[in-house]
């Protein structure tokens, strides 16, 4: 379904992605994993089209999409949380949530819908919807990050390194979150990026290796 | 004693709502594009020609007076439609992801343009044209006189105020607007088109700005200068209130005026550098201004 083919991307000179490659493909788990350092942040920028790329293609079900203005992707249904959860602190919890469906000025019915949807399958967020974006732990800013992502991800989901910084409690509940989604959402291509492999064991149907710069699979 | 104070702090407080008008703009501007406008006092007195021009040939057309005070308004909104788009999609987004040094010498250069373009089309003589604060009159409250569109223009300046907190909090624009100036990337990223965010930031900067000048124009003349007085003076207030802050602008522009009038009251040779003293004294002490925070972004 999405297929990225000979990225690159160079930061202030240094080559960070070189011509890498991978598919996600319809309703499977894929896990990128790579050190710290390796470019697993960079590639996702790259594909949502936050950083200027030096070569490369990004395909959305054979349409070329890495030239599209960052903005449209969430249109397409392309789902992203980033590194270190970003939300809105001056925006109530639900606002957060809500920020995509508004952005992209979804009717409000459908709004609605969508977010009851995520409160349907992420139960713990109704409870913090009215705290602000700042007033939340970081494993509950987890949640609402990936929360907010799915107010999209219809087609894909990119989820940067979640599990970093979680208690290992926590840590196992968001895997088993992440285990859900294959009923909640069968039909989504799923990449999740972690610097060790141990914890996706369960999550992962595909497992993609990067290492400075360039992706094989495992 | 009274007798004299409060027709100086009416006189105060009407002042600063004009310099609210311009500081606003010129923080919101600041805010959700990163980029200090130089030229926004320029957009100012351009406003101010465009409502005086009006005004005049409303009254020199035999129309009904009262047309002098929606052209006062609709003058503003003109200069912004006419000028916030044009040069936020050229100039200005040219110098986006540039240095610094770059945005302030391209707005500078932009400042240059504007001013030789008001001689030009205005010419290098007073303009004057009173007709609304005349047609408002005065009122007598308890012995003391009061030129009703001074406070008028108190009203608005509080009415723009409640108007753009509500805006920003709860209209769509305002929110993702927000959401711009808190984290760009995320906005990008959940869908907000922030180009479009862009101009439309800057063309609201616009007509704050213009609306400033449009509404100054009754109490005063509108001459070559006025640009660069407003400029300097609207950086003041929007750095003593915290660049971005809206409440900011509105409390450091009571600051500024009143410390004006205290300074015609009790040191006359002050008055003109009163603004700038206050402005020195409070970065001293907070120097991100009364609301800033400095790392933290939000309108
Ligand atoms: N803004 C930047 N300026 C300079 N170098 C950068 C920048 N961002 C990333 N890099 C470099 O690009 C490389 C890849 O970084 P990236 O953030 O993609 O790694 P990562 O795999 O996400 O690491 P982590 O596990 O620490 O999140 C690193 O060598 C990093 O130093
Ligand atoms: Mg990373």
């Amino acid at each position: 379904m999405l297929v990225v083919e000979n990225l690159s991307v160079e930061i202030a000179g240094v080559k960070v992605l070189r011509s890498l490659g991978f598919e996600l493909k319809a309703g499977v788990r894929s896990v990128l994993i790579g050190r710290n350092g390796a470019g697993k942040t960079t590639t996702l920028r790259a594909i949502m089209g936050l950083l200027p790329r030096e070569g490369g293609k990004v395909t959305l079900d054979g349409r070329e999409i890495q030239d599209l203005p960052s903005h449209e992707r969430a249109r397409l249904g392309i789902g992203y949380a980033p590194e270190d959860r970003r939300l809105i602190a001056g925006f109530s919890i639900e606002d957060n949530i809500l920020l995509p469906a508004l952005a992209l000025d979804l009717p409000a019915a459908e709004r609605k819908r969508r977010l009851e949807e995520v409160y349907a399958f992420l139960p713990q967020l109704a409870q913090l919807k009215d705290r602000p974006g700042g007033g939340v732990s970081g494993g509950q800013g987890k949640m609402v990050a990936l929360g907010r992502a799915l107010m999209v991800a219809d087609r894909v989901l990119f989820l940067d390194e979640p599990f970093q910084g979680l208690a290992p409690a926590l840590a196992l509940d968001y895997a088993r979150t992440l285990a859900r989604l294959r009923d909640h959402r069968p039909e989504i291509a799923v990449l999740v990026t972690e610097s060790s492999p141990k914890l996706l064991d369960d999550v992962a149907d595909e497992t993609l290796l990067i290492e400075r710069g360039a992706v094989s699979r495992a | 004693m009274l007798q004299t104070l409060i027709p100086l702090f009416v006189d105060a407080l009407a002042n600063a709502a004009l310099i609210f008008f311009v500081a606003v703009g010129l923080t919101l501007v600041f805010s959700v594009l990163r980029i200090l406008n130089v030229a926004h006092g320029s957009l100012y007195s351009i406003g101010a020609y465009v409502a005086a021009s009006v005004g005049l040939w409303i009254v020199a057309a035999g129309l009904p007076a009262w047309l002098t005070f929606p052209a006062l308004v609709l003058s503003a909104a003109f200069t912004a439609l006419l000028f916030g788009p044009v040069i936020e999609r050229t100039l200005i987004r040219w110098t986006y992801g540039k240095s610094e040094a770059v945005q302030v010498l391209v707005t500078f250069g932009l400042f240059l343009i504007l001013e030789d373009l008001q001689r030009m089309v205005f010419g290098v003589q007073s303009i004057y044209a009173d007709t609304p604060m005349a047609l408002l009159g005065i009122s007598e409250i308890g012995g003391i006189v009061y030129l009703n569109y001074q406070l008028a223009l108190i009203g608005l300046a509080v009415a723009v105020l409640i108007g753009l907190r509500l805006f920003i909090r709860r209209s769509r624009t305002g929110k993702l607007l927000a959401a711009v100036v808190a984290d760009r990337e995320v906005s990008q990223a959940m869908g907000i088109d922030t180009n479009k965010m862009f101009m439309i930031a800057f063309t609201l900067g616009v007509l704050l700005a213009a609306l400033g000048g449009a509404m100054a124009t009754p109490t005063t003349g509108v001459a070559p200068g006025l640009g660069a007085d407003t400029m300097v003076l609207a950086f003041a207030v929007a750095a003593i209130g915290g660049l971005g802050q809206v409440e900011g602008a509105a409390v450091a522009s009571v600051i500024v005026a009143v410390a004006k009038v205290l300074a015609i009251y009790y040191a006359p040779a002050l008055d003109a550098v009163a603004p700038y003293l206050v402005m020195l004294a409070v970065l001293l002490v907070r120097p991100y201004g009364l609301f800033g925070a400095g790392a933290t972004r939000r309108i």
